[in-house]
């Protein structure tokens, strides 16, 4: 018995060794989410008791929702080239779920978000059939009206879907009495990590397997990979569903993590969000909707409400906090332009260009030298 | 009640056609989702007001400033995404970035309050036993006169054929000596004018912030309903939606909550049907 367990054990991190240890950039990306999980207990202080309506843990929280929402576009739209712009409705439909399951029936988490899940990739099956007849900008389009026909039906069904207000007042996460706020807060961090932790690796697995090759070839050329055997409706489905899984997976974790459902969850603006932060990360590689994700949640919520809001504070040039609003907006969403007009690949492909080239010049000298 | 369907599906269709006439121009000539069209809309609707109620100018000179002003920002929104005009992905997020900037300057400027939209002209006319606002008649009759002159444009002036030759071959358009930046720049002062004129037509009572969200989707089932780049097949869509709406309100109790998703189901419906919309061509393999 024990012999298995150690074997087993032993097989598992040899693959483990092999897989993150001797790539290096890997082992990077592994260290720097090591980094990531230990620094707030380096300083409690400064990551988790901030006062003042925000704590920087929570921006960490939304930041990690938001980057597997943003993932699970990625492998829909960077993949298989089906740009969904209406993504919000996997979203919430996850979230929903889990409101409407506690509200009427009081299920707790752990039954809601999987039928939340369950429910997000059956509609996905579903939405995924019309859209496979139809190309490029139409299919963009078309998924754009699936959540806004949504919203149309939540609100005709307003004692169920409570209708502009939503639904309030949901089970966190971790049950309340026992534990302290900041221990909860810790948890929601370390949970969320974790779920974008399997759920990027998932992911990253598939868009890089032979699933995912076909992904690809289906958005190179689709007349060719169907001459070559592909049933391309098959995949195109399974397309659907995973990042539908995925999508939905977000939405159930953020409604129990904000403790509410709103309409806006269905909003033009929350289908736009992943694209924006994949187009910003770059598509189609999966790690570049998380950076993306970090980058302008970081940016919106530290920087321009936290850093930004203090530095004019002092000056008193804006006296009340809601005239700064469309400010913040406007300079967010300046940020992004220039970003994706500087580098519209995005800036992950750009840095790892960037690094390829390096390496390329070096190995260039090495010859060199070696030929002198 | 018919007659009622019938006079008010025809106000909305023509005005929808007005408003998404300049969404597939854009993408006809240029290839350019513009999604900053909603947000062209709304700009025209504040310049309106402003020059019409605060500054009391008269209706004419108020509606054709408030036009050209609204034109030169949707030259404005190109310049921006010039350098990226060829990739899809980035025009759709800068476009919709300058949507937001607009949005939110609008928020500073006026607040996040409701501004009240003047009717052009008051009083009320009865047709076939209907009651309508006179305003009503005036937005048909030039949505009408505005779609009739825009398609004798294109079809018979020298620049409408410069149009129409971008929009078949780009390249070929160039080798002929046709300045395809300018053709851009001319199609989009077109169609940024046409949503400006559009959303005086149709916004009231009253104008927000918020409003550009219901026309660019409006005009993104219009014209994927009669297909994308297809002039023809926007008039027919935007009939199609007018009434489907009108009926919608008239035959359903919760009718003002699905206006919007009844629009949205049937674009979906008929492009199950046909892939490429109406009137639009069926996707090539190779361009």
């Amino acid at each position: 018995m024990t012999e298995m367990v150690t074997s087993l054990l032993r097989r598992a991190y040899s693959s483990f060794a092999s897989h993150i240890f001797d790539v290096p950039a890997r082992l990077l990306a592994f260290l720097l989410f090591l980094l990531f999980l230990v620094m707030p207990l380096t300083n409690p202080g400064y990551f988790i008791y901030t006062g003042e309506g925000y704590y920087i843990l929570g921006i960490l929280v939304v930041a990690n929702i938001y980057a597997i929402y943003a993932a699970s576009w990625d492998i829909l739209a960077g993949r298989t080239g089906q740009l969904s712009l209406g993504h919000a409705l996997f979203y919430g439909i996850g979230a929903y779920t889990v409101a409407i399951l506690y509200k009427f029936y009081a299920l707790p988490l752990w039954v809601t978000i999987p039928i939340g899940i369950l429910v997000s990739v059956s509609v996905a099956l579903l939405v995924g059939f019309p859209c496979l007849r139809v190309k490029g900008p139409y299919l963009s389009l078309v998924t754009l009206a699936f959540p806004l026909i949504l919203t149309g039906i939540f609100f005709m069904f307003k004692d169920v879907t409570g209708g502009e207000l939503g639904i309030s007042s949901l089970p966190a996460i971790i049950p309340v009495p026992p534990y302290t706020i900041n221990q909860q807060r810790l948890a929601a961090f370390y949970f969320s990590s974790l779920l974008l932790a399997v759920s990027s690796v998932i992911l990253y697995k598939i868009a890089n397997s032979k699933i995912g090759i076909i992904f690809v070839s289906m958005l190179d050329d689709e007349v060719a990979s169907k001459a070559s055997g592909i049933n391309t409706t098959k995949y195109k489905l399974l397309a659907f569903a995973i990042s539908a899984l995925f999508a939905s997976l977000a939405g159930a974790f953020a409604a129990s993590y904000e403790s509410s459902v709103g309409i806006s969850m269905l909003a033009l603006t929350m289908s736009f969000y992943p694209v924006i932060m994949t187009i910003l990360g770059g598509i189609g590689t999966i790690y570049g909707p998380i950076i993306g994700a970090f980058i302008l949640t970081i940016l919106d919520r530290y920087v321009l409400k936290v850093v930004v809001s203090d530095a004019l504070a002092h000056t008193h040039i804006i006296e009340r906090a809601e005239d700064l609003a469309p400010w913040h907006m406007i300079i967010y969403t300046s940020v992004v332009i220039i970003f994706v007009l500087a580098w519209p690949r995005g800036v992950t492909r750009f840095v790892v260009d960037k690094l390829e080239d390096l390496e390329e010049a070096r190995e260039l000298e090495e010859i060199k030298k070696k030929k002198k | 009640m018919i007659e009622d369907l019938l006079i008010y599906g025809a106000i909305s269709g023509a005005v929808y056609a007005l408003l998404a006439l300049g969404f597939t121009l854009v993408y006809g000539v240029a290839e350019i989702l513009n999604m900053a069209h909603g947000a062209l809309y709304m700009l025209g609707v504040y310049a309106f007001v402003i020059l019409f109620s605060f500054f009391h100018l008269d209706l004419l000179s108020s509606i054709i400033l408030a036009t050209i002003f609204v034109g030169f920002v949707g030259i404005a929104v190109y310049g921006l995404i010039r350098s990226v005009v060829d990739e899809v992905l980035p025009v759709l997020v800068v476009t919709l970035g300058a949507t937001l900037v607009i949005q939110q300057l609008s928020i500073i400027q006026f607040g996040a309050r409701d501004i009240r939209v003047p009717p052009m002209i008051s009083g009320i006319v009865t047709l076939l036993g209907v009651k309508i606002l006179q305003d009503r008649l005036l937005a048909l009759a030039l949505s009408l006169c505005l779609i009739f002159v825009l398609w004798i444009f294109i079809s018979r002036s020298k620049i409408g054929l410069a149009m129409r030759a971008v929009a078949q071959d780009r390249e070929v358009a160039m080798l002929m000596g046709i300045n395809t930046e300018r053709v851009y720049m001319l199609t989009i002062l077109i169609s940024g004018s046409l949503a400006a004129v559009a959303g005086m037509l149709i916004t009231r009572p009253v104008v927000n912030p918020n409003i550009w969200q219901t026309p660019l989707y409006m005009s993104f089932a219009i014209v994927v309903l009669g297909g994308l780049g297809s002039i023809k097949g926007s008039l027919v869509g935007a009939f199609i939606i007018g009434y489907a709406e009108n009926a919608v309100l008239y035959l359903v109790p919760e009718g003002q909550y699905l206006k919007g998703a009844v629009a949205l189901a049937v674009m979906v419906i008929v492009l199950v049907l046909r892939p490429a919309g109406i009137f639009g061509k069926r996707m090539e393999i190779e361009r």
